[in-house]
């Protein structure tokens, strides 16, 4: 940037002034003090910016165009592939619920230095859900069984799992702005991310999908900025103490609620939609939500008063087995998703074992049950081998069967005359503290209760063009596909289990 | 002259002839991490990712490991050219960086001599002037009075007492400071003392600590344990103390007393060398010891002692499931050092 620019986009950010006839009213009330100087945390020019986007933009692009000319996707592992399609259509919502947060904080924070660095997270994150959009366009042509990418957006919000995904990026854009930040900038952009787009893509290369590869890190290139935003936000937080605990209750209550949403369905995607694991789920949270994230830039903020999440030991002891029991659940409802599934075979037996020791005594003969079950001939399903459905916990919307089945800590609370599934004490603090953002929301069991599964899968668009076939499957590799009509035959009703 | 590219930051600064990257940033105002500035303690590992330089000097501080992953010493590395060196190693923040130099000389005076052992002492200064804040595990290079000589020491003190000074000496039979001690430490004698350097120091996690000891590598393990007392600490704290003999133990009771008020404290004091038939201990390798205690391993480890017993503990604890990241140490410099520039 020469000195004349320079000069020139620290004007920009003078362009700023005191109200004096009137009293302003804010569009988005906020409980923190915010001190009225910050610090440009992005340092860019807008039209430097924007070069420097354009040329990732082509690279990316130019990848997609060469893999499609390439048949790249053939050669892609079709179990991981198949998990592409609930986790993408989650991260493009994450992206958009993102765009309207950053909106939402220009709004909210009086201070053009930290606006101008939100500006551009904002231009960022339009960037990246086109991204995740093409790169969905690209599947839906190319790959071997398009069936489900083409509906992954609706179904996003029709699948009982992705409720889960909603309730958490709904942090980014609902309650106080400061918040948003805490939930957006500092814990998912800051803690989550590197697992999410710099080690998935090695899971990714490693069974053969270099597209998606080329997608997250792209992404990824940007979100040291936002990172950045995150930082300069709560430094500018920090100057006014009182700040402080307020500051420290929303650490604790978005750290858990991304911890449910983040280290089950990362986790499980990237263990149990793969056949060549580059490492264990565990061992990146180690690294990145441990070590760098709390061992260095929580560490960083102490000296001001910034505690470690209080809740990272509980987090730690169910990153070792939560995603492993999703996997069962996601496995047992199997004709609710849009995706196909797998059993897993020996070789999966011994990574899981070798990488999670215990884990054979727990899980395997769910999963030596459930490839005896895929066949429909045997007509009967995972479902019926339960005792009932699992509650689905009101505040992070994942079933109350956490860490493990045979140790969950799932709880009842009561609220107004009303019963409510919780899965974990972290859960039951944040309903405690903040029950008007969760009490509403609508369960999957309740909304389907007494219906046939047949008909939910019909109501959700769980079926393929020909009218028949599901979409969700069991297996990868079978003789015969499930239809609707070897579902009806079962006569499975969905209960809800908290019905009286 | 060649010119250096500091990343992540992005910041540049020339280097004169025959001038240490070190040297120039801090000519510059600009700060890298550092503590010997002789190549001696590793504070100063940084990343070159182009570029050539002249590595003098003999340096232990560099493993294997540090080589294949291009680490070098600032403190101890010429460039040949123009370089782009990432202090990311460092942990060093940009405000940090651009802030400059904060560690400076501090005046003292000894305010005791305590033997503990036959060879270890007890050093405790007062500081004049100035308190110094630092962090347990820190260490500081102290000018030997009478000579341009400098020693390194970790600080054993609690950083909630930073007006004073606290070190753990191992005396030699012709150590210059050794001789300091023995012959002219009395109490009001001045001692001027450079710091705090250093990056050891308790991080945050889940995890529970193991510390190892070894000799009079008790010192910033023991400001650790008296910061965890103070700041109610809530991790299970695990100290072994390897010595050769009883006799070589020290601070045994203030240990103890320490964990009584830490959650989940043991401690583990072993000996090498020879015990008693009532000693109630462990014996053996301090490492053997800890592989009895325990043959699978999650912990937060931080390690003082010779490098021999770090050599041999770390692949132990990893061995035992120690991610690497988490074995924290900082190893012990030779004594070759002069006053600092």
């Amino acid at each position: 940037m020469s000195s004349n620019l320079t000069a020139l986009h620290e004007k920009t950010k003078s362009y700023d002034w005191d109200y004096t006839s009137v009293t302003p009213r804010p569009k988005f009330e906020t409980k923190y003090k915010l001190p009225k100087k910050g610090k440009d945390p992005f340092r860019v020019l807008i039209r430097d910016y924007m070069k420097m986007e354009a040329e990732k933009d082509d690279r990316t692009h130019g990848f997609l165009d060469g893999a499609v000319r390439m048949r790249e996707q053939g050669r892609a592992e079709p179990r991981f592939n198949e998990i592409m399609k609930p986790v993408l259509p989650v991260l493009t919502n994450a992206e958009y619920q993102a765009v309207a947060g950053c909106g939402m904080i220009i709004s909210a924070i009086d201070n053009q230095e930290l606006r101008q660095g939100y500006a551009a997270q904002m231009l960022d994150e339009v960037r990246h859900a086109q991204l995740e959009m093409s790169l969905r366009n690209y599947y839906v042509k190319n790959s071997p069984d398009p069936a489900g990418w083409d509906i992954g957006q609706r179904s996003m919000y029709l699948h009982p799992a992705a409720q889960a995904t909603i309730g958490e990026f709904q942090h980014f854009n609902t309650g106080d702005p400061l918040d948003c930040i805490v939930a957006l900038n500092i814990v998912v952009e800051t803690a989550y991310t590197n697992i999410l787009l710099v080690a998935n893509p090695q899971v990714a290369v490693a069974n053969g999908d270099n597209a998606l590869a080329s997608v997250m890190m792209s992404i990824q290139s940007d979100e040291a900025r936002h990172m950045a935003n995150g930082y300069g936000s709560i430094m500018m937080l920090l100057a006014e103490e009182d700040n402080v605990p307020i500051l420290n209750k929303s650490l604790d209550r978005h750290f858990w609620h991304s911890h449910r949403l983040f280290d089950l369905l990362v986790g499980f995607a990237s263990e149990y939609g793969a056949r060549v694991r580059p490492w264990s789920y565990k061992n990146q949270w180690e690294e990145w939500v441990v070590d760098d994230f709390v061992g260095g830039f929580i560490e960083r903020l102490s000296e001001f008063g910034v505690r470690p999440p209080s809740r990272l030991a509980a987090a730690a002891n169910d990153v070792a087995w939560g995603h492993h029991t999703i996997a069962q659940v996601l496995g047992a409802i199997w004709p609710l998703n849009f995706w196909r599934s797998d059993a897993l075979g020996p070789a999966d037996f011994a990574w899981f074992e070798n990488n999670y020791p215990g884990w054979s005594a727990i899980y395997q003969p769910f999963w030596e049950g459930y490839r005896t079950l895929a066949d429909p001939a045997v007509g009967r399903l995972m479902l019926q081998e339960l005792p009932g459905l699992p509650p689905i916990c009101q505040v992070c919307q994942m079933p109350c069967v956490l860490p493990r089945l045979d140790c969950n800590e799932a709880r009842i609370v009561a609220l107004d005359g009303k019963n409510y599934a919780l899965c974990s004490e972290g859960c039951e603090w944040i309903f405690a503290n903040w029950p008007e953002a969760y009490r509403h929301r609508k369960q999957f069991w309740e909304r389907y209760h007494g219906w046939d599964l047949a008909d939910v899968i019909v109501d959700i668009g769980g079926i393929r063009p020909d009218g028949r076939t599901l979409i969700g499957q069991p297996m990868l590799d079978m003789e015969r596909l499930w239809t609707i009509d070897d579902i009806r035959a079962i006569g499975y009703e969905i209960r809800n289990p908290l019905a009286g | 002259m060649p010119r250096i590219t500091i990343e992540p930051f992005a910041h540049s600064y020339e280097c004169e002839d025959a001038e240490s990257v070190l040297e120039g940033a801090l000519r510059h105002n600009l700060l890298l991490r550092y503590g010997c500035k002789h190549g001696g303690c590793g504070t100063c590992k940084v990343r070159l990712v182009d570029g050539d330089v002249d590595e003098h000097g003999s340096s232990f501080a560099l493993t294997d490991e540090d080589r294949a992953e291009d680490l070098i010493l600032a403190c101890a590395s010429v460039p040949l050219e123009d370089c782009v060196v990432d202090v990311s190693p460092t942990e060093l923040s940009e405000d940090e960086f651009h802030s400059g130099d904060t560690s400076r000389p501090y005046d003292t005076v000894v305010e005791s001599v305590e033997t503990l052992t036959t060879d270890i002492a007890a050093v405790r200064l007062r500081i004049i002037g100035d308190r110094m804040p630092f962090v347990a595990g820190q260490f500081v290079n102290v000018e030997i009075p009478g000579s341009r000589l400098v020693r390194t020491f970790s600080l054993a003190n609690c950083p909630a007492d930073d007006d004073r000074i606290e070190l753990i000496v191992k005396l030699y039979p012709d150590g210059a400071f050794s001789q300091f001690l023995r012959s002219d430490a009395v109490p009001g004698t001045g001692v001027r003392v450079h710091g705090p350097y250093g990056q050891l120091k308790m991080r945050l996690s889940h995890r529970p600590v193991l510390m190892i000891a070894g000799g009079s590598g008790l010192a910033p393990l023991l400001s650790m344990l008296r910061d965890c007392a103070t700041q109610g600490f809530d991790r299970p704290v695990t100290v072994f103390f390897g010595a050769r003999t009883e006799a070589d133990l020290y601070l045994v009771e203030e240990i103890t007393s320490i964990g009584e008020r830490l959650r989940g404290f043991a401690f583990h004091p072993v000996l090498s060398q020879s015990w008693g038939p009532d000693w109630p201990g462990g014996t053996g390798l301090v490492t053997d010891a800890i592989a009895r205690w325990s043959p699978t391993l999650a912990h937060d480890v931080y390690l003082c002692g010779p490098p021999p017993m770090i050599d041999a503990a770390v692949p132990m604890l990893t061995a035992a499931g120690v991610r690497p990241r988490n074995i924290y140490f900082d190893a012990f410099t030779p004594a070759a050092q002069t006053v600092p520039a």
